[in-house]
Order: C-alpha cells, then structure tokens, then sequence
C-alpha cells in the first residue's frame, strides 16, 4: 500500500512537471493560477491551520510581494530575481511590524483586524507616487508561460516542504498546542509570540513570493487586485474545504474547487459565483472538517459520517 | 467655522446610517457569536425591496421601512432556523465561511434577477434642504438619521425590557442556564438573526435614499459595519451608535484636511489602534 503510495506520488510530480510540455497554453495557464492558489492556501495553512489564526490579512503580503517586485524592476530596473526577493523580504518585515500587536488578538478579533489591515493597505497603495498611486504600474513582458508555470510548481513544492517539516518539528508542535489553547502551550513553556510572529512570517514569505511570481506574469499591478479580500478568503476555503493543518489538504482544496470553478465558469457563465457559494455552504455543513477528515473516515461511516457532521455543531 | 461645523453635521448625519447599519452585525454578533458577512448582502436586499417598493407600488421609502425589514427578517429568520442552526456550534471558521457562501449566494442572485445596473430611489421631496444652527441640511439625510436613531433606541427598549429581549440576553450570557428557564434557543437564535437582519433591511431602505443601489454595494458595508462594532464595542446598543457617529465624523474630517481617498486608511488605522489598545471598544469596560 505504501508502495503504491509512493509510485503514485512520483507519477504526480513528474506528471506536474513535464505539463508544460504536454498541454495547451490555456491549460497552462489554468496550472500556473491553481499552483499559485495552491501555495497561497498552503502559507494560510502555516497560521490558519496550524497556529489556528484566522488571518485575513494574508493578501496584505501577496500585495507587498507584488509590489516591491513591481517597484524594484519598473522604478530601480532591477532584474525579477532581486526584486522578487526584496518583496519577500519587505513582506516579512510588515510581518513582524504589524504581527507583533496584531497577534495579541484572538478568534475574531485577529480576523476582524487583520481584515482591517488589508482594506487600510490599498489606501495606502493607492496614494503611493513610487507605487503608481490607484493606476498601478506596469511590469517588463517575459513571454513564455512554461517559465512561470515552473516557477510556481518550485514555489509550492518549497512551501510544501516547509509544513511538512512544520507537522514534524518541535515548532509545529508547538504550533497545534497554540491552536488548542494558547494558555496552556504558555505555561508548558512553549514561547507563544516567538511561535506565531515566526509562523505569521513564514505565511507572508510565501504569500509573498506568490504575489511577485503572479505580478510579473500578469506584468500588471494595481491596488484593488493585489490587496483583494476575496482572494484571502479563497486561500481560507480552499485550506479548509481540503483540511486546515494538514500537509496535503489546502493542495487538494486548491486543486478541486479552482477545478469547479473553471468548469462552471465555461459551462455556465454568470451562474458560476452562484454555485461556488452554494458549494461553501453545503461543504460547511456536510463536512466542516475539510477533505482529508472526509477520506479518512468515510470508507468505514459510509452516509452516517453526513448525518453525524449534521448533529454535530447543531443547536 | 461654518464649513467646519458643515463637516461635522454631515458626519454626524452619515454616522447615523453607520450606526444602523452596524447594529444588526453587532447585536448577532454579540448573542449568537457569529460574525455575519452576509450582514452586506442582507443591506443591498433592504435597499432592493424599497426600490421595488417604490417603483412598482409607488411607496414612498420611509413609509415602506417596516415592509423592508419584514422582507429581510423573513429571509433572516429562515437562514437561521433551518442551516444556520446546524453549525452555529462549530468552530468560529465555519461560521464566517458559511456566511461568506451565503454573501456570495445573495450578492449574484442579486445580480441575476436585479441586473448589475444602478438604481436610485429617486422620492419627488429628494433635493430638499434645510438649514439648522447655520448649517445646511438634506432632508432626506436628516431623516434617515432620525429613522436610524429611532431604530436604535427601539433595539435598546426591546433587549432590555421586553420579555424576548431578556430571552435573547439570557441565550447571549448562558445557553444552558437559559434552556434550563424554558427558553427555546432555536427560536430564539432565529428571531435575533431575523432581528439582526432586519436593521439591515432598514439600513438598506435608509441607504437606496441617501445613495445609489447595485448588487456590490454589500460588502464594503459589511466591512465598514464591522469597523463600527469594534469602534463601539458590543456590550451594548449605544456603544454602536457611538461608533457610528465616531466613524461618520472621522471620514467626513479625513475628506476634507487630509484627502478623500485616506478615508478608508483613517477608519480601518483606526480600528487596528482601537482592536490593539481597547479591545472592548471604546466605551467598553478595561480589565
């Protein structure tokens, strides 16, 4: 079994990267989205799933990603692969500048001010001449899809790495206890503002890179886009809807419903949006522990694993 | 002066719509520990039915404020009672997911059956004025503020001294001791929520007289109403009104001495600064 765990596994990966090669440029592109997706719901994993902060305010990094990407190559004409670090770098520097008081808060009062943040950034942004004020600014074109596309997959394969050694270090551990109860981690001796400023930076390291690989790609950058609140709680579904705190769901979450959006959004325009809430909806109630709960308990509950999950959180 | 004194009048006004509107996420918030983001679309949906109100019955909007809100309740009733109920015991994720699909559900049925066009609710009495203390006022402005401060003191009457307000604190401090009481939760979460949904039937309806309605308008008011809880903090009804107002002045003052477009900078630094330094809001006791 564990065998053809692995064999499948490499297939997968291989399968991942030869796509370029293989497909068309439209498919490519699908690709390069979803693996962009797909990484920003694994970063969200770090503080969300893990840590169990309900941070809205990950597209804040994806934002300063984009744009200390975009100011370093248009305004200092510095090359992709300096400006791309010097956003993450920047990132992780509001990270710890505003995840240090930020992070005091708890349950929805972290959600409510992280959410806050982001709104208060695209003001910013948009008054900012070296930004490009609410025109935004336009990147040099790199043709070729395949470069981005692989890029991505690098991305996420780091980001990946990254909480599969979370899930088995003393940080991780540490982590989960914070998520379970942060008073109790305290006093087990675990440093709980070291542990979550360190996991707030890991999710906007990443959350950033996606956002400078996604700017220079799209070679277009504007406020409203790069600080958008919806793409923040896309990366909370998609992380969720596959199982929060869990190495592979937030891939899958990512994989599967940019899958059924794409779909619905070819076969029926204009009812897609539509139907993506009603799948939230039903996915809350049906199964509120993500995917990876779903497969792991489903085979031997059959249709009594939907009923439990309905009496579960009832009232 | 004059213009100063302009200013604040015109904050004030606009802080009394706020407050209106924010009360209903806070009082849901507060009882039911849900943190609603379709409490937006449910304001757009208000705002549809007076415009229909309007247009196909010739209602005028004020006249058709309690219609507004029935509508609304209705829907918020419904929404609790029947899937809300289900999971409102689960962990805080799913309940800003679920009402996140909900937003997303309302906001493109919207779109669907109302069309993304703009639409003005448009009363023959729209571009009147008046003038008070040396400052000019719109009338329909002072209205809807007067409509909005009345609304409110109406919520504090009803939580605090009618037999389903002491319901509806009794399920907010202790869930079991009050079913111990007789109290039936389930009616009970349902009538807050379809109370809850019902103030933004009527901030809706206030808010297609003083601006413009399309399918999006929800969810910057979701976020501004969230602003204004926080602000105001949720103990209690008036400490919402005091966020409004506070919110309303700060964006009319920002507009003017600094640029209309650090508005949202001004209300959401604030909100951080507020969240960081009272967490209970700002009339809110300190521990």
């Amino acid at each position: 079994m564990r065998r053809v765990g692995s064999i499948v596994f490499v297939a997968v990966v291989l399968a991942l990267l030869l796509l370029p090669w293989l497909a068309t440029p439209a498919l490519i592109q699908f690709g390069t989205t979803t693996l962009l997706l797909a990484t920003l719901a694994q970063s969200w994993n770090i503080i969300g799933g893990y840590a169990g902060y309900a941070s809205f305010g990950n597209s804040v990094f994806y934002g300063i990603g984009g744009y200390g990407t975009a100011i370093a190559m248009v305004q200092f004409g510095l090359p992709f692969g300096i400006g791309i670090l010097l956003g993450a770098v920047l990132a992780m520097f509001f990270a710890l500048l505003l995840g240090l008081p930020v992070l005091r808060l708890r349950g929805h009062y972290f959600a409510i001010a992280t959410l806050a943040l982001a709104e208060a950034m695209t003001g910013i942004v948009s008054n900012l001449d070296i930004a490009g004020r609410n025109i935004g600014l336009v990147l040099p074109l790199r043709k070729g899809d395949a470069f981005f596309y692989e890029l991505s997959l690098g991305l996420l394969a780091l980001a990946t790495l990254t909480v599969f050694w979370i899930s088995r270090s003393r940080f991780g551990f540490g982590l989960i206890a914070i998520r379970e109860d942060e008073d109790a981690a305290g006093v087990m001796g675990v440093n709980t503002t070291l542990y979550k400023a360190l996991a707030f930076l890991l999710a906007g390291f990443f959350s950033a890179l996606a956002g400078g690989i996604h700017a220079y790609w799209i070679t277009f950058i504007d406020p409203v886009s790069a600080f958008d609140i919806t793409l923040n709680v896309m990366m909370i579904i998609m992380a969720i809807f596959g199982g929060a705190g869990t190495i592979f769901g937030p891939l899958v979450g990512a994989v599967l419903l940019s899958s059924i959006s794409e779909v619905l959004a070819t076969e029926i325009t204009g009812m897609a949006s539509l139907f993506f809430g009603l799948v939230i909806v039903v996915a809350v109630v049906f199964m509120p522990r993500g995917l990876a709960d779903l497969l792991r308990r489903l085979p031997g509950l059959g249709w009594r694993y939907f009923r439990e999950n309905l009496w579960l959180h009832r009232l | 002066m004059s213009l100063f004194l302009q200013i604040i009048v015109n904050g004030i006004l606009l802080g009394g719509l706020y407050s209106l509107m924010a009360l209903g996420l806070a009082l849901v918030w507060g009882v039911l520990n849900i943190v609603n983001l379709s409490h937006g679309a449910f304001i757009m949906l208000g705002a549809y039915a007076s415009y229909y109100f309007f247009t196909l019955l010739h209602l005028d909007p004020f006249a058709a404020l309690p219609l507004c809100m029935l509508t609304v309740f209705a829907l918020g009733f419904l929404l609790q009672r029947y899937v809300l109920n289900l999971i409102v015991r689960g962990p805080m994720f799913n309940t800003l997911l679920i009402t996140f699909g909900i937003d997303v559900v309302l906001t493109y049925l919207a779109q669907i059956v109302f069309s993304a066009d703009f639409r003005v609710v448009n009363p023959s009495y729209a571009g009147a004025n008046f003038t008070m203390f040396g400052a000019t006022l719109p009338l329909v402005r002072a209205l809807a503020f007067a409509m909005a401060i009345a609304l409110t003191l109406a919520v504090w009457l009803i939580l605090g001294h009618t037999r389903i307000g002491r319901a509806v604190r009794a399920c907010a401090q202790n869930l079991v001791a009050a079913r111990l009481y007789g109290v039936e939760p389930r009616t009970v979460y349902a009538l807050t929520f379809g109370m809850g949904a019902a103030l933004a039937g009527a901030a809706g309806d206030l808010y297609g007289v003083v601006s413009q309605i399309n399918p999006y308008i929800g969810d910057p008011l979701t976020a501004k109403s969230f602003a204004i809880s926080i602000i105001g903090g949720l103990e209690n009804p008036l400490g919402v009104v005091v966020g409004g107002l506070f919110l309303g002045i700060l964006e009319s003052l920002t507009s003017l001495y600094v640029g209309s477009t650090y508005t949202d900078v001004a209300s959401f630094g604030v909100l951080v600064l507020v969240l960081i330094t009272r967490p209970k809001g700002l009339l809110g006791r300190t521990t």
